[in-house]
């Protein structure tokens, strides 16, 4: 069997849910010869297309509203492997690290992480200018960590 | 759109209809599988079963 190629199209930034689903119903009507549609949520603008030919994305995103190119230059799978496996959002928390909140009610306090759930990937904190320190739970990509441990 | 804990598909369904693992609500990332016995990357992630799935569940 021929092998496939990953190609970069470039998308209207918002779109790219939307322009990997136009992708699909095409695959359909022109015998499969997309496999897989791949929009990470990490790039904006871009998704990743995986066929057989060039000239066949370039036709097809001619009729896409919110497709507006692809790159000449198609990428290997261990260029994307990592979009493939998001790592945990609490990955680099660690319990005793300073934070600081970065979205939500108490942007741009500093805390103290107390708890991390994995599974969730929600860390409890303590803000620091509290006089009573009242635990909080918000989501890993919320904080931004300022200090490996408090007394380093 | 909810995914599945385990297989990541995408449904609007709280239970996986494929293999009953409650869904969450809480995904992101977003691949399309049209031919998973011909795409390296339905490879990397294991699937077997054309359809849209979340790269990430929690
Ligand atoms: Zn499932």
């Amino acid at each position: 069997m021929m092998e496939t190629k990953i190609f970069v199209v470039k998308t209207q930034v918002g779109q790219e849910e939307n322009v990997a689903n136009m992708f699909e119903k095409a695959a359909k009507r022109i015998d499969n010869k997309i496999v897989a549609v791949l929009a990470p949520k990490e790039l904006r603008g871009y998704i990743f297309v995986e066929g057989y030919d060039i000239d066949v994305i370039k036709k097809l995103i001619r009729h896409m509203k919110y497709a507006k190119d692809v790159l000449e230059k198609d990428v290997k799978i261990e260029e994307i492997e990592h979009f493939l496996f998001p790592p945990s959002a609490v990955a680099n928390i660690e319990e005793g690290m300073i934070v600081e909140l970065v979205s939500g009610p108490f942007k741009g306090e500093k805390a103290k992480v107390t708890r991390i759930d994995d599974a969730k990937e929600e860390i409890t904190v303590e803000l620091l200018d509290s006089m009573v320190p009242i635990p909080i739970t918000v989501r890993g990509e919320q904080v931004r960590v300022l200090k490996k441990k408090e007394d380093e | 759109m909810r995914a599945c804990r385990r297989c990541h598909i995408l449904t609007d369904k709280t239970t996986c209809p494929y293999c009953g693992e409650p869904t969450s609500e809480h995904w992101q990332g977003y691949l399309v599988v049209v031919k998973p016995e011909e795409s390296i990357i339905a490879e990397k992630m294991k699937i077997k079963m054309p359809g849209k799935y979340a790269l990430k569940v929690r």
